[in-house]
């Protein structure tokens, strides 16, 4: 374990941390890297949907107009109006509770999803949508909390991983240029410092920024230092939550639209995007009106909070300070809301850098290990769980995306069937591919995977009316976009494919001079 | 060191780093959030940011120094003593 110098001790527990949290890092990071075209992806699994620009107010006057039809007398109504990239009204309303004590409390409605333009639900197919990928990175499908804290847990691993592979890795520059194809080990050492030192300062933000994102959670201690009560705390930094007992007396809710209006003028023509309205219809009523993430860098955003009797402006966030700032920063860092198209692509780019560095770097633990003595146990075990994550996850990405558009659009329970989906077919692969050899399962796996996300194209213009013809002539900017990334990811797990199909090139190149420590076995490539 | 003592330490070790940081991180960074001389709001998003790294730079130490005992005792010790800290203290006003 320990050396004597610190580049020694940190080399060892770097290659323990990145071993442990290794496989649920890459799923982490590939699952987050999608989740940066989040409503994008929402949006081609409803392709009935058609898109329909509506201005906030708008959205949020119709919405409410249909709440005020279904039902006018709940406790709490939650607007998520539509913007460039959404386009429906999400909707999430809260029956006030029976007063008797003894009565079972009202179940919790699902969420409503609203045409923008119109107020009328819309009909289109169930499904999760982008939300899928972005829940999964922080909450591994495993019940609420242990999903988040073993993200968490694996997110601190991450960062102490970062830290200790900046110490060890003193010629951290020199190796930039450093990238030595088919050299076996060399290469996986070369190909894990090149997409870590690459893009290392976004590795350490969105590590960094990803613990902040659920610092109330993982770390409320500060907040238990200096608040008796921690309600006091989050009205201290974002505002009183203007929950009050209802009066009992009628007062129709003021029009929406306005205070939308007022809150954009207020904050120099920055977009609403979220619209909280307590006890509704009531004397007490209030509104509150969430400036969208995306206008600012800092992703905690003001808002607003009108009286919903007579429409008079009650109160507004408070300014925050530097620390404060500093959080919201973070958080706005790691989502990303503020980042335009350009910015958005460079964000998913440096993400698949972030999966590529945790892959190769699983990959080079067992290049390491590969050469010379039978192979053990744990050398089989990794080996195996390096395929299970690194090449049976994309197929299974690429499963919840076909059952999409395979599973009847009328289904009840689909939502959950793709999800399903995708699981079945990432453990199942993983669990197929254990009863070939480690390089067959390789090649095999990785070409599934191509073949799954090429058949994506295909089967989206085999059963919708977007396919790509289509949308090259309707200037379907979306759809375009959606299947050349298909293709191109398709092409990128083919190329992997072949690449670990290709023993023989390294045992050519063994000739080359070099000292016997680093030259690779045989089979090094299997993994190429 | 038998091969049992060498795990045993090993076990010793890593729960250090792993519950004995977490509980060091967190009486420090409220020590922080509590003591700072800025509005308590503000101390408080200073204290969660800066959690992390400290968290993160016990952990790591406590792979660094190779005596276990200096270990337990500094990051233990740092936990109980920030806490205390923190008791004595109270909740600000």
């Amino acid at each position: 374990m320990k050396g004597n110098g610190v580049r020694q001790s940190m080399a060892w527990i770097h290659g323990w941390l990145g071993l442990i949290a290794g496989w649920i890092l890459f799923a982490m990071f590939l699952t987050g890297t999608a989740s940066y075209f989040r409503p994008e992806i929402t949006r081609w699994m409803q392709p009935e949907l058609a898109a329909t620009p509506v201005s906030p107010d708008r959205a949020a006057q119709s919405a409410v107009d249909h709440l005020q039809a279904i039902s006018p007398d709940d406790e709490l109504w939650s607007l998520f109006l539509p913007d460039d990239r959404t386009h429906a009204t999400r909707i999430f309303s809260r029956a006030r509770a029976n007063p008797d004590p003894d009565a079972p409390p009202p179940p919790r409605r699902p969420e409503l999803r609203l045409d923008p333009a119109t107020g009328q639900p819309l009909t289109a197919r169930e499904t999760k949508g982008g939300e899928h990928f972005y829940r999964f990175h922080f909450q591994l499908q495993i019940p609420h909390p242990w999903g988040r804290w073993l993200a968490g847990l694996c997110a601190i691993f991450m960062l102490g991983a970062i830290i200790s592979g900046v110490i060890t890795h003193k010629r951290i520059f020199v190796d930039f240029f450093m990238l030595r194809w088919n050299k076996g080990q060399r290469s996986w050492l070369d190909a894990h410092n090149v997409s870590a030192v690459l893009a290392l300062p976004f590795h350490a933000m969105i590590t960094y920024t990803g613990l902040i994102t659920l610092v109330l959670m993982y770390m409320p201690w500060p907040i238990t230092a200096n608040y008796a009560e921690p309600a006091a705390f989050h009205a201290e930094a974002f505002g009183e939550d203007p929950e009050v007992e209802p009066s009992g007396r009628h007062v129709p809710l003021v029009p929406i639209a306005p205070l939308v209006r007022a809150a954009s003028a207020e904050w120099q023509g920055g977009r609403a995007s979220r619209v909280f309205i307590h006890n509704p219809n009531d004397a007490t009523a209030t509104v509150t009106i969430v400036r969208h993430g995306a206008d600012t860098l800092n992703a905690r955003s003001a808002s607003i909070t009108y009286s919903g009797a007579d429409g008079r402006r009650l109160s507004a966030s408070p300014a925050q300070g530097a620390g404060l700032a500093t959080a919201g920063v973070m958080l706005g860092l790691h989502v990303g809301w503020f980042a335009g198209p350009a910015l958005r692509w460079t964000y998913f780019l440096l993400g698949l850098t972030g999966t590529t560095m945790v892959g190769t770097g699983l990959l080079l633990w067992t290049a390491k290990r590969r050469k010379g003595a039978t192979p053990f146990f744990g050398f089989r075990l990794v080996e195996r769980l390096n395929i299970g994550a690194i090449a049976c996850l994309p197929a299974g990405m690429a499963a919840f995306l076909l059952a999409n558009r395979l599973i009847p659009a009328n289904m009840a329970g689909r939502a959950d069937m793709e999800v399903a989906a995708m699981f079945w077919t990432w453990f199942g692969l993983a669990a197929l591919s254990l009863l070939r050899p480690a390089r067959r399962a390789w090649t095999q796996c990785l070409t599934i995977a191509a073949v799954a996300f090429a058949a994506v194209p295909l089967v989206n213009a085999l059963t919708t009316d977007r396919g790509l013809p289509e949308s090259l002539v309707t200037g379907d900017g979306l759809f375009i976009g959606f299947d050349l990334a298909m293709i191109a990811i398709a092409t990128l797990l083919g190329f992997g494919a072949w690449r670990a199909s290709r023993v023989p090139a390294v045992i050519t190149r063994k000739r080359t001079a070099r000292p016997p420590v680093l030259s690779p076995a045989p089979e090094m490539a299997d993994a190429a | 060191m038998t091969g049992r003592a060498v795990r045993t330490h090993m076990v010793a070790r890593c729960a250090t780093a792993l519950v004995g940081g977490y509980a060091a991180a967190a009486g420090i960074a409220s020590l922080i959030a509590r003591l700072l001389p800025v509005p308590r709001v503000e101390a408080t998003a200073w204290g969660m940011i800066l959690s992390f790294l400290i968290y993160a730079c016990f952990g790591l130490w406590a792979f660094h120094q190779p005596r276990l005992s200096v270990v337990a005792a500094v990051i233990w010790g740092s936990a109980a003593l920030s806490i205390a800290a923190l008791f004595l203290l109270g909740v600000r006003a």
